[in-house]
């Protein structure tokens, strides 16, 4: 098992070389240059345009910017410098990284909490009318892209006269000590991003659920234990429920990424502060570093969910096993 | 030297009265704006903005940033300012400025007693360290050393006294006086990041990122730094040591707080506004319909529309350098772009992309920019397919095959592609007008969306056959010369004119011979100091343009801004335009 994960570790470096390679390319080959969008303005000069071509090194050659930069990586662990914000991506990064991180996590603890359950109760009650309206409005989730039922909350919230209509928090308390009435301004307005996050990937996760589930019922294995008389409660989370969970850990693997591009655009309707609008904007800016390092970190949590979804495979089902 | 005291008369005698006082601080008093409304606030209260975004540094010459120019307008000074009523300069914190006979020596006296918002002295240093070491400093990102280099040669500028700081010119130079509004920074937190201190000429730059420590940042404008949450907002707290006082004398700014609250999203800060988290909020005229009805249902909050000065009037342009040699021919053709503005239909545009809220434009000019506007609303025509079909026949484009589509030469249509913004809120609807009415005179048009941002990128690129695009209008033609004169950085629908290095001599020889003529209009212009003359020269250019069509100017929209209620005083916010900041005189009721 070490032996697998290690050599899983070390598999990784060459293809996150390739991607980075890959995602430099692809960034190069956009039109224009990181100075061009600043000509427009009247205290803009052309003579400037080059001066900072040159700080930066964009005079120099693609090739040896990516060398410069994967040099700094490896040696420094310096990810480079941001161009818009004059200050070294890692910082920029990191102060955006911890609102990130904390709306990922309950987002994915109100799905998980939700749809689970809500999964294997449509499976075991196929026909019921509860489980017709959970599975109808699982549809629905999962037709309405999330920045749409954001804007549908802020709609609905502004309708019944409400002020929490965007941001983590009341303009009042952004920059105030935490104190408990922060935690209830900060909860006031959760709800929102968490709803129309976590709306979408209930749905999802639902059907997932119930389809396995359903699988794992006509399974010979289930059969037998019903026949043994065992009680109902250890039939569904002794043997269905373990064995139906399978493919959403591998779900959930996948899911990390979705910490830096999945809430782009929920973030910038609602305005919260997560790295989802940054990578976005490094992108349309030729940001170049900052782009790179987050689509790296964005291919490197893909390869690390991965791995980790396949050890907690290993470790929940019998069946798969690595020598 | 025999003086001139270049300002208008009704400051004189505020300037003497300054000038009588001596060492006495001098504040200066903000009077005769009641035809904007202005009545004596009250102290106190706190007043919240919007931010498109986070400021990505906090030195207003480290990064060209608008969101950074809309904060550091509350937090700095340039030496002078608009009026807020006629745009006329006035003194800021130079109190008084003397200009030699020969328009080549400025000298600046500053105001006596003005104050960094850390109590230290504004003193003549800290003015030469900024022009000198940022300003001036071909490595300050958000610098412009290219001001003030005139005909090749520099502007060298000098501490005559602790108060008294001198610009010599290499030759006359009528706009340099309104381009002195540049923020003026203190020395004494800069010194470090500067040549002057000892480091090199790019580290300007890195000066007061954005997670500076706030007492750092210190200026002498109406607010100073409270706390910057990012991501989020951007709060400012009175400066008490500010330099402007009302009518009654009592000490500006009349807030307490200045918040932005940062929201991308245009939707997202109407909602906010809505729901009162925000306290004014400039809007588009796609936004209008529904935030005025709201208004006239009994919401607390005013919509209130002006006229506009400066902000960008949308244009068509037709690449005379275009790919494809037959549409090269026919868009450098005057009697084509001519034949097209008849089948421009600017009335349709103003009323369905406006909703009304926008008027004909200028041509290089404002309408409401009394200074310098020619009346040029003849020679924009009147829409008439007709007359721009008959336009076209005449000559020699015409649809030979019948299949609708004009031919430009045998068996190839008259087609082009039309680039425009897909992420703005005018141009799709303003491409689609367009493309429709010249498809009906048979002039096929396929539309190219891009990004906003890249607009501008593309057309100095070349690739493009027609483009909608806009430049500002500035208050004097001459800021705008890089876009306006032939063979200028901007004036890119003409590429083949551009010098073949960087400040070189445009290709004159290429050049038709009306853009001959706005070519030397605009180098006379620079250096005539006359007025009149200039004013003259002026009216020729755009009497040039409206007839040649560089290119065709479409609509010139005007600024509408929403304002809670709650508050008074309120002239519209122009946005990052330095020199020009009324906040100050918001006060809450």
């Amino acid at each position: 098992m070490l032996n697998y994960a290690l050599r899983r570790i070390l598999g990784m470096i060459p293809t996150l070389l390739v991607i980075s390679a890959v995602c430099f390319l692809v960034i190069k080959l956009q039109p224009g240059s990181f100075t061009d969008q600043y000509l427009e303005d009247p205290r803009f000069t052309r003579e400037t345009a080059e001066a900072i071509s040159r700080q930066l090194g964009l005079d120099q050659p693609a090739i040896v910017q990516y060398g410069r930069w994967l040099w700094g990586v490896v040696t420094r662990f310096d990810f480079g410098y941001s161009f818009l914000q004059n200050r070294p991506v890692v910082s920029v990064i990191g102060d955006l990284l911890g609102w990130t991180v904390f709306l990922s996590l309950i987002t994915l603890l109100f799905s998980w909490l939700i749809a689970v359950p809500l999964g294997l109760y449509t499976a075991f009650n196929r026909h019921g009318v509860a489980a017709s309206i959970a599975n109808f409005f699982g549809y629905v989730g999962l037709a309405i892209p999330d920045f749409l039922a954001a804007l549908l909350l802020v709609a609905l919230v502004l309708q019944f006269g409400g002020t929490n209509v965007g941001g983590l928090f009341s303009p009042a308390y952004i920059d105030a000590p935490w104190s408990w009435a922060k935690v209830v301004d900060l909860l006031n307005h959760l709800w929102i991003p968490v709803l129309a996050l976590g709306l979408e990937g209930v749905a999802g996760l639902m059907r997932q659920m119930r389809a396995s589930t359903l699988d794992v019922l006509t399974q010979d294995y289930i059969r037998t234990a019903r026949a043994k008389g065992l009680p109902q409660h250890r039939v569904i989370w002794r043997h269905a429920v373990r064995n139906a969970i399978n493919p959403l850990i591998s779900l959930a693997g996948l899911s990390l990424p979705s910490l830096i591009s999945g809430t782009i655009i929920v973030s910038i309707v609602l305005s919260l502060p997560t790295i989802g609008p940054l990578l976005y904007d490094s992108l349309v800016n030729k940001d170049q570093y900052t782009a790179l390092t987050l689509l790296m970190l964005s291919a490197f949590l893909l390869l690390v969910g991965n791995l980790l979804a396949d050890l907690a495979l290993a470790w929940a089902d019998p069946r798969v096993r690595y020598t | 030297m025999p003086k001139y005291v270049q300002i208008k008369p009704g400051l004189v005698s505020l300037v003497t009265l300054a000038l009588l006082g001596g060492a006495l601080a001098a504040p200066k008093k903000v009077t005769g704006y009641s035809n904007l409304g202005i009545t004596d606030g009250k102290p106190g209260g706190t007043y919240t903005l919007v931010l498109g975004d986070s400021p990505q540094s906090l030195n207003y010459y480290g990064v060209i940033d608008n969101n950074l120019g809309l904060v550091a307008q509350q937090l700095f000074d340039g030496l002078v300012e608009f009026n807020y009523a006629n745009y006329k300069i006035e003194p800021a914190l130079a109190e008084s400025w003397t200009v030699s006979p020969d328009g080549k020596v400025y000298t600046f006296k500053l105001r006596q007693g003005v104050r960094w918002s850390d109590g230290q002295p504004l003193t003549a240093d800290d003015v030469v360290f900024t022009y000198k070491n940022i300003i001036m400093n071909p490595e300050a990102r958000a610098g412009d050393a290219g001001n003030f280099k005139l005909d090749g040669k520099d502007v060298t500028i000098s501490k005559v006294d602790a108060n008294t700081v001198r610009f010599t010119l290499p030759r006359a130079a009528p706009a340099f006086l309104l381009q002195q509004r540049y923020f003026i920074m203190p020395r004494h937190k800069l010194l470090k990041f500067s040549q002057e201190g000892g480091a090199k000429p790019a580290d300007i730059n890195n000066a007061w990122p954005s997670n500076v420590a706030e007492s750092e940042v210190v200026g002498t404008g109406p607010f100073r730094l409270g706390n910057y949450t990012a991501g989020q907002k951007v709060s400012l707290v009175k400066n008490p040591n500010y330099w402007k006082v009302d009518a009654k004398g009592t000490k500006l700014p009349y807030l307490n707080g200045l918040d932005f609250l940062i929201i991308r999203d245009p939707q997202a800060q109407v909602a906010q506004f809505l729901a009162g988290n925000i306290d004014q909020l400039n809007i588009t005229g796609a936004q209008f319909p529904d935030i005025k009805g709201r208004e006239v249902a009994g919401a607390p909050f005013k919509v209130i529309r002006s006229t506009a000065l400066f902000g960008s009037p949308p244009f068509i342009a037709y690449n005379f350098d275009a790919k494809d040699p037959a549409l090269a021919k026919v868009f450098s053709d005057v009697r084509f772009r001519r034949a097209m503005q008849q089948a421009l239909n600017r009335p349709r545009i103003i009323d369905t992309v406006y909703n009304g809220l926008a008027s004909l434009p200028g041509h290089g000019v404002a309408p409401a920019n009394r200074e310098w506007y020619v009346n040029t609303t003849r020679q924009l025509g009147t829409f008439d397919l007709a007359a721009a079909g008959r336009a076209l026949d005449a000559l020699g484009l015409r649809d030979t095959n019948g299949d609708g589509v004009r031919e430009i030469s045998r068996g190839k249509n008259l087609e082009f592609d039309l680039t425009y913004a897909t992420d703005s809120s005018v141009y799709p609807a303003m491409a689609t007008i367009l493309q429709n009415d010249f498809g009906k005179i048979g002039v096929k048009v396929n539309l190219r969306g891009i990004l906003a941002k890249n607009l501008l990128s593309t057309g100095l690129s070349g690739d493009w056959e027609a483009i909608l695009h806009a430049f500002g209008d500035q208050p004097d033609p001459e800021l705008r010369k890089p876009i306006w004169q032939p063979g200028g950085a901007l004036y890119y629908w003409h590429r083949s004119l551009q010098p073949a290095q960087d400040g070189g001599t445009p290709n004159v020889a290429r050049m038709f011979p009306w853009e001959k003529e706005i070519y030397n209009i605009f180098d006379d212009a620079a250096t005539t100091t006359d007025r009149s003359k200039r004013k003259a020269l002026y009216t020729r250019w755009q009497l040039l343009f409206a007839q040649n069509l560089p290119v065709t100017p479409i609509a010139k929209p005007e600024n509408i801004g929403a304002i809670s209620n709650k508050y008074g005083n309120y002239i519209y916010n122009l946005g990052v335009i330095p020199g020009y900041n009324p906040v100050p005189l918001v006060y809450q009721k």
